[in-house]
């Protein structure tokens, strides 16, 4: 898509235009929506990680003044959260309440109340008897032959499946000749990698506000990512025509996938709205939030064969997934899992993927940041590194040898969705950055001494842009835009797209100004329901500027068209003849005659014109797919600090490189990489998620207090952070653009880890490294060579 | 069902009255009375979201007994903003500075900046770090916040701005 014009707002850091709204605290949030006649819910939770329900009393809750829900009440309509895929490669294995609790925490009933306090009091008036049945939470033991099994049966599309051990998916790919790859190599490597799992947090718990209309309608504000999926799947749980049901798109307090699929407590809380014909608000305790969704955590082996000078000739993953008590999409999280691993290195196009995805009773996982991208990446990155130290290779050269690039092949979504690359910042990136931190000259970890060591490490990784491909797969992707000219020269934006934090909103409206070359302040980005704007499937994949702003761009230039067609009717001129310029004098967008800008109209007197001459309103609206998913790279340079006396990692220094094709907004992408690096240090050095398996509960209760993540004291200081957005352009994108947000996460842990590694000598496959996991380490291998010492 | 009582507070510089349980929280408090820059990221004290000054001191609304303020004071941010100029210029700050993502810490980081230099807080980096480590963001990496607050802090010790 074109080139931007001269004094564009793409590419310039404009403060964002919610800002004002969010530092004066005059945003509203879906927890702060409050509606006349409101009550408030609460949810039972389950105490047991595995229970039949055997009855269910309600009498006393009632008798408080509470509406109760439970089982009895909903219609038993099975289905997954995540509806981004098509029906047939979709698994459903819930309801909107069950009749058995598969995890510690699942919502079992729902009370709603005149106050809070009143709903909390219901829900332990009610009265359950449960018979207990064993839980299994390891997926190794879920798998065993004689294990509690979670289901006898789901459904995949509309046919019924048998789940035998548990096993809720598998997914093996194979492509090329692995046996003649790895025949060829010189050396095979394999090495085994394990991720626990970790929690969004994510600053605003999972909430909905439900109203029912006096036209039997419903209106719903909800933490959603995606406006329409929430419709689609309230409209199919409620039995109501999707016309009946209204989401509203609001800002919400963070995402990172947390909002990804339909929160478990937005029909929940529908259906509390349509039993008590009243408005309801439920929103989850930070305690419950815990309970709601987890990042995946994988387990994998990897094995790859690489020739004396260097070449990567095949690959083999296995990788064994445990996704909790229900599917949110774990047959496409392994696909991901298998395209994320197939596009890092060429592999000589030699590549195995077995998949195995696992029922336990733990809690429900879900996308965060990354979809399989920063596991798997954790594990082929330190493959890389492992294999370079091995074999006495630099890790940049093996990288710049192996790794794919222009003109290859992508998979941006798993197996079925690849495109070919045409815009690359990796060469740069690791040129570059190895100049700058004179990575050629690290020391090696066996010369290090003392009680503080440090290391200096590198890992790469990427993202996708977006699920599109050239031929339509089993991801639906696709989004919608209205644009339309106001009488004095402003434009009206709605999009359904959301925007987490990362500034998506207002990328789409510089896209906007852009086309129509209309002052960036006069675009209005209106509010937007599922009543009034088209579908967009979500904010996720790292597609909110990529696709949506491609709807927004394709809607645009059809409103210019049109724009330019009634200006020729006024100027008496061919429309091929005119163009639009912005004039900042003008403070208007302005059509003028090409070559000739003495004639001239604004934009705004050719709108009042047409409404004068009753001509309509000059205004499009559409959807449009991109074809292509392209991949925004990332690298990271990584220095720590491991200090050997108490195993306590810390970074004095990062160098980043983000590859997002022409940056929106630079100011705002270095935000998001910054903000990454910071979640992803908390990955690989303090989050963690143990399980008691005694009763199923989490170690740490729900509790934040006791779910260590980064707060300001652990960052790196700050003149110490240095983020480098590449120069690239990519031809498929809007103005050259392409995706940041999940890339940003990619590559940061095992930057750390290889860092580590360089610092101290250790290598380690497991995350996370807390101190005691470091201090483990070092005091195992000081065991060793105190061992092999000569007496 | 439980007892209520009535205090009397000043809350953003309006003298208000509150009828509210016994126990409820100032964070709950607030919110119902339609405050709600306060946001509710935890309720127990773990994220700093509801971050409000109370007589000039920042402290964690959901942690503090809503009884127990008859007769005190409280700032949040949104007020602060409209009657303090140094709240005011770093609220500003913070969208200079591409300090804002999601946005939901926010109004609690500002409420903790700003009682920071109030209390005489310097252009010093790491102090910044520390008075803002009780307030999490997940969004950010608290690189621009910290520089947010920094930048005013330089204001306030070059003369350009009145603590």
């Amino acid at each position: 898509m074109t080139q931007v014009s001269e004094g564009s707002y793409i590419g310039q850091n404009v403060p964002r235009s919610d800002g004002h709204a969010k530092v004066t605290g005059a945003m509203v949030y879906p927890s702060d929506v409050i509606v006349p006649g409101m009550m408030y819910g609460a949810l039972l939770r389950s105490p047991y990680p595995h229970a039949e329900i055997l009855s269910v009393d309600t009498t006393e809750a009632e008798k408080m003044g509470a509406v109760c829900l439970t089982y009895k009440d909903i219609e038993p309509i099975k289905y997954n959260e995540r509806s981004v895929s098509i029906p047939a490669a979709t698994y459903r294995d819930r309801t909107v309440l069950p009749d058995k609790a598969r995890h510690f925490g699942e919502p079992l009933m729902a009370v709603a109340a005149d106050t809070q306090e009143l709903a909390y009091r219901a829900v332990r008036a009610i009265k359950v008897e449960y018979k207990v049945l064993p839980a299994v939470f390891e997926p190794e033991e879920a798998m065993k032959d004689g294990a509690p099994q979670l289901y006898d049966k789901i459904y995949l599309g509309d046919e019924e499946v048998a789940v035998h051990n548990n096993i809720g998916v598998i997914r093996n790919i194979s492509e090329g000749d692995c046996e003649a790859g790895f025949a060829k190599a010189d050396r095979i490597f394999q090495e085994s990698f394990e991720l626990g799992r970790i929690y969004h947090n994510q600053m605003e718990t999972k909430c909905a506000v439900v109203k029912p209309e006096p036209d039997g309608s419903i209106t719903v504000w909800a933490t959603a990512q995606s406006i329409h999926a929430n419709r689609q799947l309230l409209g199919r749980v409620l039995g109501m025509p999707l016309s009946r049901i209204n989401v509203i798109k609001l800002p919400f307090g963070g995402a990172f996938g947390s909002s990804i699929q339909v929160n478990t407590v937005t029909p929940i809380c529908a259906y509390l709205a349509l039993k008590a014909g009243r408005p309801v608000k439920l929103v989850s305790a930070r305690e419950e939030d815990f309970y709601s969704h987890q990042k995946y955590p994988a387990k994998f082996t990897v094995k790859m064969g690489v020739t004396n000078d260097g070449l990567i000739t095949a690959a083999h993953v296995t990788a064994l997934v445990d996704f909790g008590a229900h599917q949110v999409q774990p047959l496409p999280f392994l696909g991901c899992t298998a395209g994320w691993f197939a596009s890092l290195y060429k592999y000589e196009g030699n590549i195995r993927f077995d998949g195995t995805a696992v029922y336990t009773n733990k809690t429900p996982c879900c996308a965060m940041q990354g979809y399989g991208n920063p596991q798997i990446n954790f594990a082929i990155e330190s493959m890389i590194d492992i294999i370079s130290n091995e074999m006495g290779f630099s890790p940049v050269d093996l990288r710049l040898k192996n790794y794919r690039g222009v003109g290859d092949e992508f998979w941006g979504q798993g197996p079925t969705i690849r495109s070919i690359i045409k815009s690359c910042g990796v060469e740069q990136s690791l040129v570059e950055g190895r100049q700058m931190t004179d990575f050629d000259h690290r020391e090696r970890p066996d010369t290090k001494t003392g009680d503080v060591r440090r290391g200096l490490g590198l890992a790469r990784g990427f993202h996708c842009s977006g699920t599109g491909g050239p031929k339509e797969g089993e991801v639906i992707d696709y989004s919608s835009a209205l644009v339309k000219i106001n009488e004095d020269g402003s434009v009206d934006l709605l999009t359904p797209v959301t925007d987490h934090g990362g500034g998506t909103w207002d990328a789409l409206r510089k896209i906007c100004a852009e086309v129509l070359q209309v002052p960036l302040d006069l675009v209005g980005l209106s509010p937007a329901g599922t009543m009034q704007i088209g579908y967009d499937v979500c904010t996720h994949a790292t597609r909110g500027v990529y696709c949506g702003g491609a709807a927004v761009y394709h809607v645009a230039m059809k409103v210019k068209e049109k724009l330019l067609e009634v200006a020729g009717r006024l100027m008496a001129e061919h429309a091929y003849n005119l163009e639009v310029v912005r004039s900042d004098g003008l403070h208007q967008g302005v059509v003028q005659v090409k070559d000739f800008p003495a004639k001239s109209m604004t934009i705004g007197d050719i709108a009042k014109q047409a409404q004068n001459m009753s001509w309509g309103t000059i205004a499009y609206t559409d959807s449009y797919r991109q074809r292509n998913c392209p991949p925004c790279f990332t690298t990271h340079f990584v220095e720590v600090e491991v200090d050997m006396r108490t195993g306590v990692i810390t970074v004095p220094k990062v160098l980043i490189f983000g590859d997002c094709g022409n940056p929106m907004n630079p100011d705002l992408v270095k935000g998001q990489l910054v903000g990454s690096f910071n979640r992803g240090f908390g990955y690989t050095v303090f989050e963690q998620l143990p399980t008691n398996e005694a009763t199923g509960e989490l170690a740490n209760k729900g509790l934040l207090v006791d779910y260590k993540t980064p707060s300001a004291m652990e960052m790196p200081p700050i003149k110490d952070v240095e983020v480098i957005l590449c120069d690239t352009y990519e031809p498929t994108g809007p103005f050259g653009a392409k995706g940041i947000g999940e890339a940003a996460l990619a590559s940061v842990q095992a930057a750390i880890s290889n860092a580590v590694y360089n610092a101290i000598g250790i290598r380690f496959h497991k995350l996370p490294l807390t101190p005691e996991a470091v201090l483990a380490a070092i005091r195992e291998r000081e065991a060793q060579s105190a061992g092999a010492t000569p007496s | 069902m439980s007892e209520k009582v009535k205090i009397r507070l000043k809350v953003n510089g309006e003298d208000v009255t509150y009828e509210v349980d016994a126990h409820m929280s100032l964070m709950r408090a607030l919110r119902e009375h339609y405050v709600w820059d306060v946001k509710c990221g935890c309720e127990v004290g773990e994220c700093g979201t509801c971050t409000v000054l109370l007589d000039g001191q920042a402290v964690k609304s959901c942690l503090t007994l809503a009884a127990a303020c008859d007769g005190h004071e409280v700032w949040t941010n949104k007020g602060l903003g409209y009657r303090d100029p140094l709240t005011a210029r770093l609220q500003e700050a913070f969208v200079e500075c591409g300090s804002v993502q999601c946005g939901f810490c926010t109004p609690g980081m500002i409420v903790a900046g700003a009682a920071y230099l109030k209390h005489g807080g310097k252009a010093d980096r790491a102090a910044i770090k520390n008075i803002i480590s009780g307030n999490l963001c997940r969004c950010t990496g608290y690189v621009k916040i910290v520089d947010a607050i920094y930048l005013v802090a330089k204001e306030i010790e070059e003369g350009r701005l009145t603590a």
